[in-house]
């Protein structure tokens, strides 16, 4: 590593976070004291075998779960300091979050599912933003169809526009184009690149995928509640030759 | 099958419970008027029994074709009293006479010692004696000066045995009488009546009646009965008969069970009206568990089960929360009944005391009802699920709506009849005034699941129309809330039914209870010229006639005249004739005299028009009459009217004729008006010297009189309201139950919102609002068939009677206010319980 500690802001960051499902035999260790940071204005993909511990983390350091131990921060503050208002105000400002598949509210169209986390707010929103991100993710056509008037990929959009429209901390993403074909998927993680390349965003996604994962400027590994590994520019290959040598 | 049935019900067992308390409600109520009803009878039974069980046999006059004075039996001499009780067979008689709101006691300060509703009886009392109906509480029996009093009055009154009580008497001139007892009748369940007993000289002097009985009590001490009876038969006069003690329990248990099942009756239809709301609720709920379903039961089919499996299924479902829902109902009835004697006793007329009973009649009725009630509404969901595809467990979300057109002819193949009877009710050739309101009432039921059919195809705009303002003030939580009301029209449209037909019933009754008043209104205005008016305002009873002249020879009064009812023959019909004082009655009331003269002579009839054309009589024609005494004459037609709504009857005669031939002279009302130049303070004051010497009496002008009316109406819109609430309840309980199963069925979405930075306040609004437009919904629309009904229920009620529409205005806002109310609270739990779903349970919830 070339920055300096000083350096770096952290949009996101987890000291030594434990997340602990069940208890007695039935105790679930998801994560174990994972010690993570997520540079800002950097795109970060998750990797890890399945019950890794990926969602678990994403979905603690999103402020949508509470760590058993330990602490996780979105820019400088401490997400359990904060009560389930403050959190959701966190959430709603700060956070913005791409899930794998219904990410929309039915009744509502396109634009307003993308302003709808302000219009829970204050309202104040900068709709020239708004309206360049909704041009940019290709659905300024679309834009006051229902979500059951799009495509799988068109929907995803939908909710990346969404996640980037308050202009947030962090993104996260899990497995966002997990559901869609390569070329869809492509193309929103095109998109994604740009918006953290062009427009200063901080996102983190999990993926499964090696190709999905080179479109990031970093990937950590997860094994088992732990982060074994962490590779910069990541192309496919690499990803593969990780797993690969980390499946050993 | 069944294992797959059992299963089902014990996933859904929170919402199936909701819809249980839909039917629960219906079929309680319809046990507790069952059981209300019987045990009211068990009671009057007992009573009847026990306050003739000494009665061997009772002499009374037959009752008389013609009888003027209502109430009160036919008096006779009392001279045969001695030769009964002559009678070898005989081991003791007493006559007694008995009359009607009569004779008072007063408070210290002189006001009247009365209960509010139930009547106060005057009777002679012999004392304690083999055939007396009364106990003795503490005392001994009255002679001469002394009464009296039952133990509830006494308690009232705060007499003691011993006191000198005030009596205000039918003289006009109050007495004071030393309570000498106090009294129970039978074992003291009179429904809150007063006793006021004096002995048979004291009570004949009393009534002004002369030495007359109206009935002698005989006990045989152990004479065969038959043997009595023949023994006393040869000793009465004409007119007068002898029957058997049993016989006289069994006519009062007839008339107490006769009131008794008249009111079992109107209990009982406010409970069907419940049901019927329920219906829609089961239906409802059914419906969308079906829905929620698709997918299981595409997967069942796709494994093998038949159509018909599945809608057995959903049947067998329905049939087991019926069982349960009847037994549960058949109980709560208990509950029920009970709370209905409350809310009875609230209006005044307290019940006797006795155990609540369920025959078994009642559990038959009651567990029948209840699985109809059930099937019925089960039978569509469970058509529907068993046409669920194969296939559908596969698609998403792949619910069918019926097509507009199908809603549409299906809505108007319901609704189109229940118009035409509702119009055949309001405006068609149907005899009599049940018949039309029958018409009306099933017009009334098929108008309510017409309109609910055809609701869902304007459901969705319309809630979206209510939702904007919602959507303009709360913004974001405003637009869900809207969105998720109208997003699925069948459902909104479903649930709002139950709040219409709540609403709208009562809607109708407060149009009919405003439009009584402002035909009240125009009657005061038009029909009654009178300044002040007296009467008994409790019971509406007669009383002396001799208050028509005292208040005529007062100074400040300048035309007084006095309304009697009297019973004639006319033309050979039995008919009902006002008696009124013509000569002065002119400036009293105005009869609307189309031709002739008001003022009649003493051998002169006036007639209403219609039947005057009816029976081709015109001024001049000349009419056969009989009176009660048996006088016989003939009546010239003198004046043609067309107003009864005053005079009441289409005959009117003289009053200083049909005095003289009726057996109690007695006015039911009498209308005043004021010497020019007095002061009406002053004028009144006058009146009220006389008036006050009667204590029923009741001295009231035009505003007063009509507070009066209003208050009456306002009385039993009340008891009406507070039964109807009861389906308010259940769409209550139906707007719960969809609002908790939209709730759940949108799982995902909440938890996306959720995680979207949607606060658990916000969620928690939008659920609210949604339910508040959803009720506003069926507000607005219990309210406009409530106008439509109210409206079709006065045409179709007599002129005599409504004759205007009235329209509450006041009282429809707060109807959609209760409405929307409704919805808040009703949103409360699923409101609630939305808001505790954890984030990220609720966004992997399938
Ligand atoms: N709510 C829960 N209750 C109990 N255990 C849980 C819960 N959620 C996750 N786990 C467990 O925690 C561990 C980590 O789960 P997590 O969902 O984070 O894995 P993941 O890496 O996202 O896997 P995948 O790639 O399959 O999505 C797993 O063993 C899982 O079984
Ligand atoms: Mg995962």
């Amino acid at each position: 590593m070339t920055v300096t500690e000083e350096a770096v802001r952290w949009a996101a960051r987890a000291d030594r976070a434990s997340k602990i499902y069940g208890s007695g035999d039935t105790e679930v260790h998801a994560l174990r004291e994972v010690s993570v940071g997520f540079e800002a204005g950097r795109f970060t993909a998750i990797m890890g075998p399945s019950g890794s511990g990926k969602s678990t983390l994403m979905h603690c350091m999103a402020g949508l779960d509470r760590l058993t131990s330990g602490s996780a921060f979105i820019g400088g503050t401490d997400l359990g300091t904060l009560n389930d208002k403050q959190l959701t105000k966190m959430r709603r400002e700060q956070v913005g979050f791409i899930f794998q598949s219904f990410n929309l509210v039915p009744t509502l169209n396109v634009r307003e599912n993308v302003t709808l986390p302000s219009d829970l707010g204050d309202g104040k929103i900068d709709m020239g933003w708004v309206d360049e991100v909704i041009q940019t993710v290709g659905l300024g056509d679309r834009i006051s169809h229902r979500p059951n008037e799009l495509s799988g990929g068109q929907q995803q959009r939908v909710a990346v526009a969404r996640a980037l429209a308050t202009r947030p901390e962090i993104v996260f993403g899990d497995e966002p184009t997990g559901n869609l074909d390569s070329k869809t998927s492509a193309e929103i993680l095109e998109f994604m690149r740009r918006a953290v390349k062009d427009l200063g965003q901080t996102i983190v996604m999990v993926t499964h995928d090696p190709v999905t994962a080179s479109y990031s400027d970093r990937v950590l590994f997860l094994a088992d509640g732990q982060i074994v590994k962490q590779m910069d520019d990541p192309t496919p290959d690499s990803v593969l030759d990780t797993i690969k040598s980390l499946g050993d | 099958m069944l294992k797959l049935v059992v299963r089902g019900i014990r996933a859904n067992l929170g919402r199936l419970v909701l819809t249980l308390i839909s039917v629960v409600l219906g079929v309680a109520f319809v046990s507790g008027s069952f059981v209300l009803a019987d045990s009211l009878r068990s009671i009057f039974d007992q009573i009847s029994e026990d306050a003739f069980a000494g009665v061997d046999a009772q002499v009374r006059a037959v009752e008389p074709e013609l009888n003027s004075s209502g109430e009160n039996l036919v008096r006779f001499d009392e001279s045969i009293i001695d030769e009964i009780s002559a009678l070898p067979e005989v081991d003791y008689a007493e006559g007694g006479i008995f009359a009607f709101e009569q004779t008072y006691s007063l408070l210290d300060d002189g006001e009247v010692n009365r209960p509010l509703g139930p009547p106060v009886f005057t009777s002679s009392w012999g004392g304690p004696s083999p055939v007396s109906s009364f106990t003795v509480v503490e005392g001994v029996a009255p002679i001469g000066q002394q009464v009296a009093l039952d133990s509830a009055q006494a308690n009232a009154g705060g007499f003691a045995v011993g006191d000198q009580v005030t009596m205000s008497l039918p003289t006009g001139e109050p007495e004071q009488f030393e309570l000498s007892a106090i009294i129970d009748f039978g074992d003291g369940g009179t429904g809150g009546a007063y006793f006021n007993l004096f002995d048979l000289d004291t009570t004949q002097r009393i009534l002004d009646s002369g030495d007359v009985v109206d009935s002698v009590v005989v006990n045989g001490g152990g004479t065969d009965t038959d043997v009595l009876l023949a023994a006393i038969e040869p000793l009465l006069p004409a007119d007068v008969e002898v029957v058997s003690g049993e016989t006289v329990i069994g006519e009062s248990q007839e008339d107490f069970g006769s009131v008794i099942g008249i009111f079992g009756n109107i209990l009982l239809s406010f409970a069907f009206v419940v049901l019927f709301v329920s219906i829609f609720i089961i239906y409802n709920t059914f419906a969308i568990l079906v829905g929620q379903r698709t997918k299981q039961l595409g997967l069942l089919r796709s494994i093998g089960a038949s159509g018909g499996q599945i809608r057995f299924m959903v049947l067998i479902e329905a049939l087991i929360i019926g069982i349960f829902a009847s037994i549960v109902g058949l109980f709560g009835g208990i509950g029920v009944a009970w709370l209905l004697k409350l809310l009875f006793s609230a209006g005044g007329n307290s019940f006797p005391d006795g155990p609540l009973e369920i025959r078994l009649r009642t559990v038959i009725v009651v567990v029948a009802v209840g699985l109809f009630v059930t099937l019925i509404s089960a039978i569509i969901p469970a058509f529907r699920a068993s046409r669920v595809s194969p296939l559908e467990a596969v698609r998403d979300g792949g619910r069918k709506e019926r097509s507009v057109s199908f809603r549409l002819v299906a809505g108007a193949v319901v609704l189109i009849p229940g118009l035409v009877l509702l119009a055949l009710g309001m405006f068609g050739d149907v005899d009599g005034t049940a018949a039309r309101l029958a018409a009306i009432g099933i017009g009334a039921a098929l108008t309510f699941i017409g309109v609910s059919m055809m609701s869902a195809l304007f459901a969705g705009r319309a809630a979206g129309m209510i939702g904007g303002p919602v959507e303009a003030t709360r913004g974001i939580n405003g637009r869900l809330a809207r969105d998720n009301a109208s997003r699925n029209p069948q459902r909104t449209a479903a649930t709002a039914t139950a709040l219409m037909i709540g609403l709208a019933l009562i809607t109708g009754v407060a149009v009919l209870a405003s439009s009584l008043l402002a035909t009240f209104d125009d009657l005061l205005e038009d029909a009654l010229t009178a300044d002040l008016f007296v009467y008994e305002a409790n019971q509406g009873l007669d009383f002396s006639s001799g208050v028509v002249e005292q208040l005529d020879a007062l100074p400040s009064t300048d035309s007084v005249a006095g309304f009697a009812r009297v019973e004639m023959l006319v033309d050979g019909d039995v008919e009902a004739v006002t008696g009124f004082d013509t000569a002065t009655g002119t400036s009293v009331i105005n009869a609307g005299i189309l031709d002739g003269t008001a003022e009649l002579s003493q051998n002169g009839i006036a007639v209403f028009d219609e039947t005057a054309d009816e029976r081709g009589w015109g001024l001049g024609t000349t009419v056969p009459v009989e009176f009660e005494d048996g006088f016989v004459t003939d009546l010239t037609v003198e004046a043609i009217y067309d107003d009864r709504s005053i005079v009441e009857n289409s005959f009117i005669v003289d009053r200083r004729l049909s005095r003289q031939h009726v057996q109690i002279d007695a006015v039911g009302f009498v209308g005043i008006t004021i010497a020019d130049g007095v002061d009406a303070e002053v004028a009144r004051a006058e009146v009220e010297t006389i008036t006050d010497n009667f204590a029923q009496l009741t001295v009231q002008d035009n505003t007063e009189f009509q507070e009066g009316v209003e208050g009456q109406i306002g009385q039993i819109q009340i008891v009406i309201n507070g039964l109807l609430v009861l389906c308010l309840v259940v769409a209550f309980f139906g707007i719960i139950n969809t609002m908790a199963l939209s709730v759940l069925e949108r799982t995902r979405e909440i938890g996306l919102l959720r995680a979207v930075g949607m606060t658990r306040n916000q969620l928690k609004s939008t659920i609210r609002w949604e339910a508040v437009i959803v009720s506003i919904f069926g507000a607005l629309l219990g309210i406009l068939m409530g106008l439509l009904l109210g409206w079709a229920a006065v045409v179709a009620i007599p002129d005599s009677f409504i004759s205007k529409v009235g329209i509450p205005w006041l009282s429809l806002v707060i109807y959609l206010i209760v409405g929307g109310i409704i919805g808040v609270i009703a949103a409360y739990f699923p409101a609630q319980r939305a808001s505790k779903l954890n984030v990220l349970d609720a966004i992997s919830h399938s």
